[in-house]
């Protein structure tokens, strides 16, 4: 064999040798916890929902999946399990569709939990790409095939992950990791599972969350008119929620989905009301259908906290239109364990009938 | 097909070089019909709607040619038939790649409410300039007769096709014409492969390593002075490492057939002038916006002042192509604008003493430097006036975040100017001679230690896991 050959024989071997002593070292330390629970090291776990569910749905107990967006990223699994009584898995994802929902929840149902918490709105509903083309959805690690086992064990996102929770043994890196985390150069820093994407219990809340926050989105919506209505197609987000939410509900008849609508601020109605009027009964609509839809189904229940006078309508409670403070989400739990704000099968429209007579008759006082 | 993919790098290039060799001992053409085959292979991965359209334009620009090459034709006739030739190459590119903007324009002027949606083929800027360059030379009597399989492997070469480099017609077709070239040489296809490894770690390990700092400036949120900074100082990497990346696993890929490929990157930020800078960014597209469009344009020969409305006009054009956006033309203009100071200076600016040779030249590096990111706001922004927002924010020393994250963007951004400044490029470390057709003929003794060997296995290993499922290479839009 001429040298040159050898040399590229050498090279390729070489190649193949540290990318299986990767594979290995990821396999090994499994970062994500997609192969067993963290048993060397202390688990650690990433605020990317999107991959870090995929992992959780896995290595958690849990009899209950709590889901929605952005809007309940941030409830901790403690209160749920306290104010519920039950075992929980937070796989609430922020900006995620009706269709990422649907395949996250249907990964986790494959676990047998008794119960589904959803809290939707009809954002969720609007049209978007198939999940194997949502750029950070990592779909192939949910149905841990071949290529989506392949793609984590060979990924130098993953080899990073591995190497620097092996590295934190060493309390001098320890230090260098808690800094790369907070330069969010390392992604699974969380130590705490019931921690994960939610707020610090130090944090100012109302430094976070107030009514001059709350009043500035007002006054951005009112200036760009087009993003409050952006996405919002009524034939779409019929077909999209008879796929998703129905078409899922009525495979699992035997869990309970106790579905809830979180309570927007009042000021994102009323903005609809001033700059996008059509959207607004576009909302009101597609409310009606939805609601119904659900109650028709034995295994349903509804809560609707978006005529809840008493949060929607303090400003301090909200950072933009529709983000809640965690008071809020304290609220939502014992209301949903309360059965308050409950649509009755009876009345299924009462909710937003209540809602459109708060909207119409809102007006938002100006600052002196 | 992506070369940074794993279908690509394990099923693709070596069922592509397999076929190559063995059918190589079948004979001369039988090799080139299976890398035509190959390309058009490759092509059809993500675009099989435009593989007619590839073919008619091989067809068209081969039968035109033939006709400037071997029909004795009246000048006249000549000309209109390279004009027609030309005009129907630009009527397709203009059609795909300009027919939405002018649609948006005349909407934006006349509220004429066209909309037009049209899929914009990847890779047509550079097979059809590819190609331009070829009836120009056939015209001007340059082009020897080609066979046609050799002419459609010219243009369909995988390596090349979708993001160039742009290649000449004089350089390629006697390449594939020989038959040494359809033996598999193990050190080519070792230093092909080193080449493809380098190539393939610029892209999955530093452009889309950096890629989340360019957000600080050009996402969603408006930016402080030092996020606005880091930004674009993030894209000016982002660029050159995606770009020269691509280009690099280009070379390495045609290595390994036994075809060199022109260099396209010589290091341009260590370019101490703008037009030091364009002999070393993009070198195959400075050449053919040189050869075929400035010197044709009268270039230098009518005077300074129509020498420098040649160059804005050279260079606004340029700017277009890479985009059928009023951004890409700014950009193009803007580097039009340094151009002309450039020369400007160079013919009436003070003569540099000496002794302040050294400190002239790293002034003029840093200025030139921070000219190229000026311009690559524009090049990166989505619109003119958020372009001019983001450079109004870097102009602004008022507004700090200076978090952790922008700490550590900050040192990161600092480890890749080093790398560009300091760090020999992949031809220097290769010892990569185009002209010469040969690789690694003179190596330095360190790059004769087996641990140079291995060191460039693990930038391969790296590289392969470093690849992403979503990671497009920036320039496929161009």
């Amino acid at each position: 064999m001429s040298k040159p050959a050898k040399n590229l024989l050498r090279f390729l071997g070489a190649s193949v040798l540290i990318v299986l002593l990767a594979a290995a070292l990821n396999f090994i330390v499994d970062p994500l916890q997609l192969f067993r629970s963290a048993r060397f090291y202390p688990a650690v776990y990433s605020p990317d929902s999107r991959m870090q569910n995929a992992g959780l749905i896995r290595s958690q107990d849990f009899d209950t999946v709590f889901m929605g967006t952005s809007l309940a990223v941030h409830f901790r699994q403690s209160d749920i399990d306290r104010t519920l009584g039950v075992r929980s898995l937070k796989l609430a994802t922020a900006g995620s569709t009706s269709a990422e929902q649907n395949f996250i929840l249907d990964a986790a149902l494959r676990r047998r939990p008794k119960m589904i918490v959803w809290e939707m709105d009809e954002w969720i509903f609007r049209d978007a790409p198939d999940v194997d083309a949502e750029a950070y959805m990592p779909a192939d690690l949910y149905r841990m095939n071949a290529r989506g086992i392949a793609g984590y064990l060979l990924g130098l996102d993953t080899t990073r992950e591995s190497l620097w929770a092996l590295l934190r043994f060493f309390k001098p890196l320890e230090i260098v990791a808690h800094g790369l985390a907070a330069a969010q150069y390392l992604k699974f820093y969380e130590t705490r599972v019931n921690e994960i994407n939610a707020l610090p219990a130090s944090a100012d809340l109302a430094l976070f969350y107030n009514a001059s926050k709350t009043k500035v989105a007002y006054a951005y919506n009112l200036k760009n008119p087009s993003e409050i209505s952006a996405g919002y197609n009524y034939e779409a987000m019929l077909r999209n929620f008879e796929r998703d939410a129905i078409g899922l509900i009525e495979k699992n008849p035997n869990v309970e989905f106790r579905i809830y609508f979180p309570p927007y601020s009042i000021l994102q109605f009323v903005a609809m009301r001033e700059i996008a009027p059509d959207t607004l009964q576009l909302v009101y609509k597609f409310s009606a259908y939805v609601i119904d839809r659900l109650l028709s189904l034995p295994n349903v229940t509804v809560s609707d906290f978006r005529d809840a006078q008493d949060i929607t309508h303090d400003l301090d409670n909200y950072l933009d239109l529709v983000h809640h403070s965690p008071v809020v989400d304290l609220k939502v739990l014992a209301g949903l364990a309360a059965g308050e704000h409950a649509v009755s099968r009876e009345a299924p429209l009462a909710s937003i009938k209540r809602l459109q007579s708060q909207v119409d008759a809102y007006r938002l006082k100006r600052e002196r | 097909m992506l070369f940074n993919s794993y279908p690509f790098i394990f099923v693709f290039l070596p069922i592509a070089l397999a076929g190559y060799f063995l059918l190589g001992k079948a004979g001369n053409l039988a090799p080139i019909l299976w890398l035509a085959l190959a390309s058009l292979v490759f092509y059809s991965f993500s675009n099989w709607q435009f593989v007619p359209l590839l073919l008619a334009s091989v067809a068209f620009n081969y039968a035109v040619g033939l006709l400037l090459i071997a029909k004795r034709l009246h000048p006249g006739l000549r000309f209109a038939v390279l004009t027609v030739g030309v005009a129907g190459d630009l009527l397709v590119l203009g059609t795909f790649k300009y027919a939405g903007f002018l649609a948006a324009n005349l909407n934006a002027i006349f509220s004429t409410g066209i909309t037009l949606n049209i899929l914009l083929p990847v890779g047509i800027s550079f097979y059809t300039f590819t190609q331009i360059a070829f009836l120009v030379d056939a015209y001007r009597g340059n082009v020897g007769r080609y066979a046609l399989p050799h002419y459609a492997l010219f243009v369909t070469y995988f390596p090349h096709l979708i993001a160039g480099p742009i290649l000449h017609h004089r350089d390629m077709i006697p390449q594939f014409e020989r038959a040494k070239t359809k033996r598999p040489d193990a050190h080519l296809i070792l230093c092909g492969l080193i080449i493809f490894a380098i190539g393939l770690f610029k892209k999955t390990c530093l452009a889309d390593g950096i890629q989340p700092y360019v957000a600080m400036a050009f996402g969603p949120v408006t930016p402080t002075f030092d996020q606005a900074w880091i930004g674009a100082l993030a894209y000016t990497f982002q660029l050159y490492f995606d770009f020269s990346g691509y280009s690099d696993m280009a070379i390495g890929i045609s290595l390994m057939f036994g075809i060199f490929l022109p260099l396209n990157f010589n290091s341009p930020y260590k370019a101490t002038s703008i037009i030091d800078f364009w002999r070393r960014w993009h070198m195959t597209l400075s050449q053919f916006l040189r050869d075929y469009l400035y010197i044709p344009l009268g270039g230098n020969r009518r005077g300074t002042i129509l020498r420098y409305v040649n160059l804005m006009i050279t260079m606004a054009l340029g700017g277009l192509w890479h985009g059928a956006a009023w951004t890409f033309v700014a950009w193009g203009a803007l580097h039009g604008v340094y151009l002309c100071i450039n020369h400007a200076w160079n013919n009436f600016g003070p003569a540099i003493p000496p002794r302040f040779t050294r400190l002239a030249e790293i002034a003029a590096l840093i200025l030139t430097f921070l000219s190229v990111v000026v311009a690559w706001v524009f090049f990166r922004a989505d619109s003119l006036s958020s372009a001019l927002d983001i450079l109004s924010r870097m102009v602004h020393p008022t507004q700090f975040t200076w978090g952790y994250r922008e700490m550590f963007a900050t040192g990161i951004v600092g480890l890749y100017a080093l790398l560009c400044w300091i760090a020999p490029n992949t031809q220097a470390i290769m010892n990569y001679d185009h002209k010469g057709r040969t690789v690694s003929e003179k190596l330095a003794p360190w790059q004769r230690w087996p641990a140079f060997l291995y060191a460039a296995a693990a930038v391969l290993a790296l590289g392969v896991l470093g690849i992403q499922q979503h990671s497009e290479f920036i320039h496929f839009r161009f």
